[in-house]
């Protein structure tokens, strides 16, 4: 660091002490209001939020004035714990940390770093949202079914037909013939025995599946097997996709080929395979 | 039927290709299993169970897949992968297991 630098350092250290040390007075100033004509409704103070935000609006605007950058609402926090320690802990010690300080103290650090709160406050919401949900739904179709149960047996004296749809098994076999009956070199290593072949370049095809989304009636496992079902068909068309694709280039087969399996989507309500490979001509 | 996820068999010539044999399963999970995974988690239980499923859900995709390749005709399968995708589901429990490879005729 040379010498011009830190002064131009300084200077910055003492404009922001400058702007912290306004914002913290205006808010002190406007605090000491507030308590004057006792604006409070249930006996807390209006003083308790606004004084801080104040202070940090003040402070903010003239920073962006003067320095021509946020510095991020210092003021508001030496408010906010002067408040604090003021009402809550000197005046009515009875009160103490309760919800209103976690609140106001909420606000005035969403204040400060917008972005980052916003962020943990969406990621960690909707993430323990959705994953309670995914909880519940198992639960209360487990009490569901459980609950059917017993109104058919001792309310309606009836046998208990299960309603839940069957899932045929994956025809295997016919898959298998299918897949290999397309005229087509599917390899998945890289070598061709003592065969000559033409480079063709690389291949992709992609196949996009939705999740099975009916919520009732149906089991776990059923709902698993349906994916695995859903899945397998997907991939064969997804093999089908590309041999046409190599075939409409003048290939008849594919090396290297792999397969893929992922999830898409907003919170993932699609999957996605991909079959990818070098397309060869062997002649 | 010879397993093998390099493209040569030491022994034995590859003759013929059969074509691509895939199989798959899926791990599911159960309600019971999802609850209380937190509380095995600190008793160690949860990985040894998991690592059991694991190893059925591949046998099975390898079986499909072995049986596939003996329709076709052949005797061994190179050039073998097996990929293990996770497909979300509740605590991202739901686990693909996939075999795939190149049925061939080896003599």
């Amino acid at each position: 660091m040379n010498f011009r630098e830190r002064e131009v350092k300084i200077a910055y250290i003492r404009e922001a002490i400058l702007c912290i040390s306004i914002g913290t007075l205006t808010g002190l100033v406007v605090y000491q209001l507030f308590l004057y004509f006792k604006i409070a409704i249930f006996g807390w103070n209006f003083g308790l939020i606004f004084a801080p935000l104040i202070a940090g609006y003040v402070e903010t605007i003239l920073a962006n004035r003067i320095i021509g950058e946020n510095i991020g609402a210092i003021s508001a926090f030496i408010l906010f714990a002067y408040t604090t320690i003021y009402s809550f802990i000197l005046k009515n010690p009875s009160l103490g940390f309760n919800l209103i300080t976690i609140g106001s103290f909420a606000v005035i650090l969403q204040a400060a770093f917008p972005t980052a709160v916003n962020f943990i406050i969406i990621t960690v919401g909707f993430g323990t949202l959705s994953y309670l949900l995914g909880i519940f739904k198992r639960i209360t179709t487990y009490f569901y079914n459980k609950l059917e149960y017993v109104y058919y047996k001792y309310i309606l004296k009836k046998p208990y037909i299960i309603k839940i749809e069957t899932v045929e098994p994956f025809d295997e076999k016919r898959s298998n013939e299918v897949i290999n009956k397309l005229d087509f070199y599917f390899i998945t290593e890289t070598g061709v025995l003592d065969k000559k072949f033409i480079n063709l370049g690389q291949f992709h095809a992609t196949v996009i599946v939705e999740k099975d989304k009916r919520l009732i009636h149906t089991k776990q496992e059923h709902i698993e097997l349906t994916t695995l079902n859903n899945l397998k068909n997907a991939k064969d068309k997804c093999l089908i996709k590309l041999a046409k694709n190599v075939k409409y280039a003048g290939g008849n087969g594919v090396i290297n080929l792999k397969i893929e399996y992922g999830l898409i989507g907003l919170g993932g309500d699609s999957y996605q395979i991909t079959a990818m490979g070098m397309g060869i001509y062997i002649k | 039927m010879i397993l093998t996820s390099a493209n040569i068999l030491q022994t034995k010539k590859i003759v013929e290709y059969k074509g691509l044999v895939t199989g798959e399963s899926l791990i599911g999970s159960n309600i019971y299993k999802d609850l209380f995974s937190g509380v095995r988690d600190v008793v160690a239980g949860r990985t040894s169970q998991y690592e059991e499923e694991l190893q059925k859900a591949r046998n099975i995709a390898l079986k499909i897949m072995e049986e596939k390749a003996e329709s076709l005709g052949a005797n061994a399968i190179v050039g073998l992968k097996i990929s293990y995708d996770n497909l979300g589901g509740t605590m991202g429990n739901t686990i693909l297991v996939t075999a795939y490879g190149t049925a061939v005729k080896a003599e």
